[in-house]
């Protein structure tokens, strides 16, 4: 067995306007975990693509089985056995679930698909993470976002490999599915295999890997056993600072109610009517499993989702069930699927966040350059958004850059309601504990908010009181105090006592 | 996990239904069938006469041809504007390499399939390897060869033999010959795109190029693939329309490209890749036919066919167009 599954040798790669990595060596052991940390931007990606073949570097080689390797595509690191899962979905959502599985590494017979291996295939990879019920002719696009995520893994899990290579798997992951991954990743080490694994949820680190490398600003930071770090020095080394993740108790909500939800029912939804009142100043959070219905129901406030009864009134007025008529009253939303909803991927990184309200940078009808670039230097500075300037188009940034641009955004134009849907998911350490600041400067501005996030101790920390969800339906509702975390679980799993 | 049902009063179970229909193709069939039975029932028409059955049927033959090559290169996110002008090179070129020597007839014809081959191959190698875009690729191309097509002749030219007009004439039980050569590259098409791998590329491809990438597909021979098979079917197309029409013309084929794409969109197919089913496609072709048929049956002025077809295609697109699921 090689020492080095997969490596890099003083990688160099620019674009223009930023070194996005500088002289970057790396070694990944067979049968090791290896976490690849680091802030948003720092390079890990732009690593992920180099050693996959589907960029070159300008300076350096990639290792590959202890030999220095040119890769020219990313098939061809697929021949060598390095199997990436790319940060972006590479799902086709018009395909179905076998084909998305087995799309690359079909089996034939005489030219034609070998359906009944193709199944099988495809059967023995889904269940290994977690998958098994799912039927084979689903259209993909039909999936959660977790849902194709797995679907992804397991068309990587399908190949043979001697490295598999995760690019922030867990980003839209959580509960069972999380775990399903971690023992996944597990077992796929124990075989032999070499992992990379990045991720911004550093719980995971001590409970998956092995050797762990911290990227900064494309350089490599430090570089060790995971036994070697805590924590807190992961979290020095990638912001080059000390980052407080407490949560003072939040002041009291005092104003009046802002947003009432009564008998509200989605459509397409067949759980009995959910109530909620927010006062001004107040912050809920809503907790429970992926798919327990929280983003549905953040939806259908915005008027993203119709709405099959009931009603939702802003300051004591009925809001219409649309996205305009939502907005118009003051209620903005920042989606779960940014990506998807959230951002227009070819627009600049400025004119992104200053779409929400054009008028802020306008003046008699036309949009102002240097007002808008102003704006970008805010949430900039506020969020540390890293990106070589406002002109830069959004596609070209870093995952967890793009989702800052889509809060801050929406951060901009000061609703009366602001509803958050996984808001740090994909954020580094930094930045969340910025957007809870922000969140909770919002919230004593007088704002009403409503959060749901899969991290537990997020909603806890930043609420006043959290709505738990179960089958779409509100199942509880949970005050801050200490034993808070246990109740929503057993609430979540329907346990409760 | 969620629940998928919604049994309280919600419009959403239909609506999946529905557009389950759409993805599968038979939305369009929706109309074909209403249109037979609305000749079925107009007086005095004579709908299902054997003769005007076989009419309707060869119609479609070459239509049917082109517009199964232009299924197969939207699939992958292109567009072949160059069919119609290689069906008028190849039939013109039919009836003049042939001239009426029944000895030339065989070598013409494999000669006509392998200039569509060869036609597709550059479309192909432009749009692959040059990375140049399909629509002004295959524009280029249809100026490129009606003008190779003019300087064969300016005029109708060339003579096909007694073989091949039988043939176009001859007869299986009420379906016309040249209506079984479609059904059997229908046949050979589906094969291609439901059975082997690189039918499944080709989805992927059209998707989204890059994801196909990431997953080890080679996106060239895949497109290179989709035109070659655009530009096979052409050239058949070609012979089918020689034969049909006996001397060769420079114009023969004009105006089918149009056509061709019209049938691959009212089919519910994505101009835009990577979405869409054959049934839909042949349910294209199916409505494209009926409504020339339609029209001679009524005796409508010939010139109503264009503004017929415009409103078919705005309804059915507003009608059945895929909406994505919010
Ligand atoms: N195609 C590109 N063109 C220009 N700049 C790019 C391109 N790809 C990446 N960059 C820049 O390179 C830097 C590193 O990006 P990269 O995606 O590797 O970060 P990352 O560490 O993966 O961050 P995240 O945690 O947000 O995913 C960023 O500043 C990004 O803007
Ligand atoms: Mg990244």
């Amino acid at each position: 067995m090689p020492e080095t599954a997969l490596g890099a040798r003083g990688v160099t790669k620019s674009f223009p306007g930023v070194r996005a990595l500088d002289d970057v060596t790396l070694a990944c052991a067979p049968g090791r975990v290896h976490a690849l940390l680091g802030e948003n931007g720092a390079g890990k990606s732009t690593l992920v693509r180099i050693l996959t073949g589907d960029e070159s570097p300008d300076a350096g080689t990639v290792v590959v089985a202890d030999r220095e390797t040119r890769l020219g595509a990313p098939r061809e690191a697929l021949g060598l056995g390095i199997v990436p899962v790319y940060q972006e979905l590479t799902v086709l959502p018009e395909m179905s679930v076998l084909d998305n599985v087995l799309l690359g590494q079909e089996r034939s017979r005489r030219g034609l698909l070998d359906r009944g291996a193709q199944r099988e295939l495809a059967r023995a990879a889904l269940a290994r993470v977690s998958l098994e019920d799912l039927p084979l002719g689903t259209r993909t696009g039909e999936l959660s976002l977790a849902n194709q995520q797995l679907v992804e893994i397991a068309r990587a899990i399908a190949r043979r490999s001697s490295v598999l290579i995760l690019d922030e798997p867990s980003a839209v992951l959580s509960g069972d599915k999380l775990q399903a991954l971690h023992d996944v990743v597990r077992a796929i080490a124990a075989e032999g295999t070499a992992v990379v694994y990045i991720t911004h949820l550093l719980e995971e680190v001590p409970a998956l890997a092995d050797d762990l490398t911290v990227l900064r600003d494309g350089k490599v930071v430090s570089s060790g056993p995971a036994t070697d770090y805590t924590t807190d020095r992961i979290v020095r080394e990638m912001v080059g600072r000390q980052v407080d993740q407490v949560f003072p108790d939040p002041a009291p909500p005092a104003g009046e109610v802002v947003l009432r939800v009564s008998d509200l029912v989605p459509v397409g939804s067949s759980a009995p009517p959910a109530h909620l009142e927010v006062r001004a100043g107040e912050i809920v959070g809503l907790a429970g499993l992926v798919g327990a219905g929280r983003s549905r129901f953040l939806r259908t406030l915005a008027g993203a989702r119709g709405r099959s009864q009931g009603g939702v009134d802003v300051g004591g007025r009925r809001v219409r069930g649309s996205l305009t008529g939502a907005i118009a009253a003051g209620v903005a939303l920042v989606p779960e699927e940014r990506k998807r909803d959230g951002l227009v991927l070819d627009l600049t990184a400025a004119q992104n966040i200053t779409l929400t309200d054009l008028r802020q940078v306008s003046s008699a009808g036309l949009v102002r350059t240097a007002r808008e670039n102003a704006a970008f230097d805010e949430e900039r500075e506020r969020l540390g958004i890293k990106a070589s300037g406002p002109g830069q188009p959004t596609r070209q940034l870093s995952g967890g850059n793009q989702q800052k641009i889509a809060i801050a955004k929406w951060l901009r134009v000061s609703p009366r309601v602001l509803l958050l849907d996984e808001p740090t998911r994909g954020v580094d350490i930094g930045a969340k504990s910025e957007i809870y600041r922000i969140v909770r400067e919002l919230a004593a501005s007088g704002m009403a908010i409503v959060i749901a996030s899969s991290e537990l101790a997020e909603v806890i920390g930043l609420a006043h009181r959290v709505l738990v969800f179960r089958d779409g339906a509100v199942v509880g509702e949970v005050h801050r105090d200490p034993d808070s975390a246990e109740r929503i679980m057993h609430l979540a799993l329907g346990t409760a006592s | 996990m969620t629940s998928v049902a919604a049994p309280r009063g919600s419009r959403a179970p239909r609506l999946a239904a529905f557009s389950g229909l759409v993805r599968r193709g038979g939305a369009v069939w929706v109309i074909v069938l209403a249109l037979v039975l609305a000749l079925t029932f107009a007086r005095g028409t004579g709908f299902w006469n054997s003769g005007n059955i076989a009419a309707v049927l060869a119609g479609a033959a070459v239509l049917g041809l082109v517009a199964l090559g232009q299924h197969v290169v939207v699939l992958g996110g292109g567009i072949d504007l160059s069919v119609g002008s290689m069906v008028t090179l190849t039939s013109l070129l039919t009836a003049v390499l042939v001239d009426g020597y029944p000895i030339r007839t065989v070598p013409v014809i494999v000669a006509m399939v392998v200039l569509g081959a060869a036609m597709g191959l550059l479309n192909g190698s432009l749009v692959s390897v040059a990375r140049l875009p399909p629509f002004i690729v295959t524009l280029g191309m249809l100026y490129l060869v009606s003008g190779v097509a003019l300087t064969v002749s300016a005029t109708p030219a060339g003579r096909v033999t007694a073989a091949l007009t039988d043939f176009s004439r001859a007869t299986l039980g009420p379906v016309p010959a040249p209506f079984l050569v479609l059904v059997a590259a229908v046949a050979a098409v589906w094969l291609l795109l439901a059975r082997t791998p690189w039918g499944r590329h080709l989805y992927a491809v059209g998707g989204d190029q890059h994801a196909a990438r990431a997953a080890g597909v080679r996106v060239r021979p895949v497109l290179l693939g989709a035109y070659v098979t655009s530009g096979v079917l052409a050239g058949l197309a070609g012979v089918l329309l020689a034969a049909r029409s006996a001397i060769g013309s420079p114009t023969a084929g004009s105006g089918l490209e149009l056509s061709a794409i019209t049938a691959v969109v009212i089919g519910g197919t994505s101009l835009l890749g990577g979405r869409g089913s054959l049934l839909g496609t042949v349910g294209g072709v199916a409505l494209l036919a009926l409504i020339t048929n339609a029209i001679t049956l009524l005796q409508l002025p010939s010139t109503w066919t264009d503004l017929v077809r415009g409103l078919i295609i705005i309804a059915a697109v507003a009608v059945f167009v895929v909406r994505r699921p919010r």
